[in-house]
C-alpha cells in the first residue's frame, strides 16, 4: 500500500513525504517534516498518521519538526501476518528503533490510544530524551481501562476467538464503522477520513493487530501486558516530565471524569484536562484546537 | 435462532480443494473457546492426527485444522477451509453466511458468559449481512 492508492479526496489532506526506516526488522513508514524542536504524534488502533492531518500544519508553521510514524501493522508500515509479532513491549521498543534512527532529543510526544501504553514505555525508558508529554484518550495502568472493555456486548464478542478475524479481519468494522461510531461529526468523517482508515487495511490479513491490539488489553491478573502496565502506572506516577492532558468532551469509552481525571492524579503537575469537542478520535472532530493548546502548552515550557 | 451445524466424518476430497477463509492464532485467549473444540472433536485424544469436519447450512462442508504451538495447551489456533470443487471459485456470500452460522454455533459451544443473542446484536451493529 503506498500513499499514491490513496483516492485523490484522502491523498490531498496528506501532502507529505513517505519516509521509511527499518526498525526491529520491520519497515515503519513515518513523515519528518519542517525543522526545530521535534513533535511526534503517535497513533493508536486503527488508525494512521492521518489522524493528525489537521493538527500538523500549524505545528509546522509555528517552526517545530514533526513526525508521524505509523505502527508496525498499520497504516503505510509493514503489517506483520502472525499475532505472534505484535507485543505492546515490541510496539515501544519499535517506536525506540525510528527514535533513534532520527537521532531525536527534546522530543514532545503526543499520545493517543495505543499510542499511549508504546509512547509512555518510550518516554519513561528515555526521559533524557524527552521534552514533555501529551496525553489523550489512552491509560496507562493494569486494571481494565473501562467498564465497556469488560463488557461481552460488544466489545469482548468483537475480538473473542475467530469472531475477531471474521468481523475485524474480512468485514474491517473497527476501521471502518468502529472509528465512525467514535467521532461526533460522523458526517464529516464519512468524507472526509474514513476511506483513509478503510484504504490502508484492504485484506484481511492486513488487518491482524486491529482484533490483536484489543487483545492486549488487561482484563484481570493474567494478562500478558500486566507486568508493563503496573510499571507504566507507578512510573508515571513519580514521572516530572512537563505534562498537559487533553480529552474529548463526549468520550464515553474513556470518558473524562474517570481517565482525564486519573491521569491529573498521577501527573499532578500537568496542565488540563482540556476539553474540546470530540470522542475518543478527538483529533478527527478538534484537530486545530488539540494543534492550539500543544502551541500554547510548548511556549510556555521553560527555554532548554 | 439455534445455530445449524453439524459436525460430520471426514468428506471425500477427490476432485475437491480446501480454501482457506478464516484463520484464529490465539484460540486460547478465552479458554472457554479451546475447550468448546477440545470437547466437540476430542482432541485430547486425536491430537494432531486429523483435522474435525462441519457441514453448515448451505450443505457445504468446512475443515477445521487444529494448529499447535510450543509452550502453549493445544490447540492454540485454528484454520477453517472451506472445501470446494478443485477447479472452481467459489461463492464468497454463501461462505460469509456459513462462517457466521459457525461462530454463532462456537459462541453457543463456549457457554455462559457468551451467548448468540450478544454475537447477533455484535453483527448487526456493525451491520454484517449475514447478521441482518
Amino acid at each position: 500500500m503506498l500513499i499514491s492508492d490513496l483516492p485523490s479526496h484522502l491523498r490531498d489532506q496528506w501532502p507529505y513525504a513517505p519516509k521509511y526506516a527499518r526498525v526491529n526488522g520491520w519497515r515503519m513508514h513515518y513523515i519528518d517534516e519542517g525543522a526545530g524542536e521535534p513533535v511526534v504524534l503517535l497513533h493508536g488502533n486503527p488508525t494512521w498518521g492521518f489522524l493528525y492531518r489537521d493538527v500538523i500544519p500549524p505545528l509546522l508553521k509555528a517552526g517545530y519538526r514533526v513526525i508521524v510514524p505509523d505502527m508496525i501493522g498499520f497504516g503505510l508500515s509493514e503489517k506483520p501476518v502472525n499475532e505472534h509479532a505484535h507485543s505492546l513491549d515490541g510496539h515501544s521498543a519499535n517506536l525506540a528503533g525510528l527514535m533513534q534512527h532520527l537521532k531525536l532529543e527534546n522530543i514532545t510526544l503526543v499520545c493517543h490510544d495505543w499510542g499511549g501504553p508504546t509512547g509512555l514505555s518510550y518516554a519513561l525508558s528515555h526521559q533524557d530524551k524527552i521534552r514533555a508529554l501529551v496525553i489523550m484518550s489512552t491509560w496507562a495502568w493494569p486494571a481494565p481501562p473501562a467498564e465497556f472493555h469488560t463488557r461481552i456486548f460488544p466489545w469482548r464478542t468483537m475480538h473473542a476467538p475467530l469472531v475477531g478475524p471474521y468481523l475485524l479481519g474480512r468485514h474491517n468494522v473497527l476501521a471502518g464503522r468502529g472509528v465512525y461510531l467514535s467521532v461526533v461529526d460522523r458526517e464529516k468523517f464519512k468524507q472526509r477520513g474514513m476511506g483513509a482508515y478503510e484504504a490502508v487495511l484492504p485484506d484481511p490479513a492486513s488487518r491482524l493487530l486491529t482484533w490483536t491490539w484489543p487483545r492486549w488489553i488487561p482484563l484481570d491478573n493474567s494478562a500478558r501486558a500486566n507486568e508493563r502496565f503496573r510499571w507504566l502506572e507507578s512510573g508515571l506516577s513519580r514521572c516530572k516530565l512537563p505534562a498537559m492532558i487533553i480529552w474529548g468532551r463526549e468520550d464515553e469509552v474513556f470518558d473524562a471524569a474517570t481517565f482525564a481525571t486519573r491521569f491529573k492524579k498521577m501527573l499532578p503537575h500537568a496542565e488540563g484536562p482540556h476539553l474540546v469537542t470530540g470522542r475518543h478520535f478527538l483529533q478527527e472532530d478538534s484537530g486545530p484546537e488539540i494543534a492550539a493548546l500543544v502551541l500554547q502548552f510548548l511556549k510556555k515550557l521553560p527555554a532548554r | 435462532m439455534t445455530p445449524r451445524i453439524k459436525i460430520i466424518e471426514a468428506p471425500a476430497l477427490t476432485g475437491k480443494r480446501r480454501a482457506l477463509v478464516l484463520m484464529e492464532d490465539r484460540v486460547g485467549h478465552y479458554p472457554e473457546f479451546r475447550a468448546f473444540f477440545d470437547r466437540s472433536f476430542d482432541l485430547g485424544r486425536v491430537g494432531l492426527s486429523k483435522p474435525g469436519y462441519v457441514c453448515a447450512p448451505s450443505s457445504m462442508v468446512y475443515e477445521l485444522c487444529f494448529i499447535g504451538r510450543s509452550g502453549e495447551a493445544f490447540p492454540s489456533g485454528v484454520e477453517i477451509s472451506a472445501i470446494v470443487d478443485a477447479l472452481e471459485p467459489f461463492d464468497e456470500t454463501v461462505v460469509d453466511r456459513d462462517l457466521w452460522e459457525i461462530l454463532r454455533w462456537m459462541i453457543e459451544g463456549a457457554g455462559a458468559p457468551w451467548s448468540v443473542e450478544d454475537l447477533d446484536a455484535t453483527g448487526k451493529l456493525y451491520r454484517i449481512p449475514a447478521a441482518q
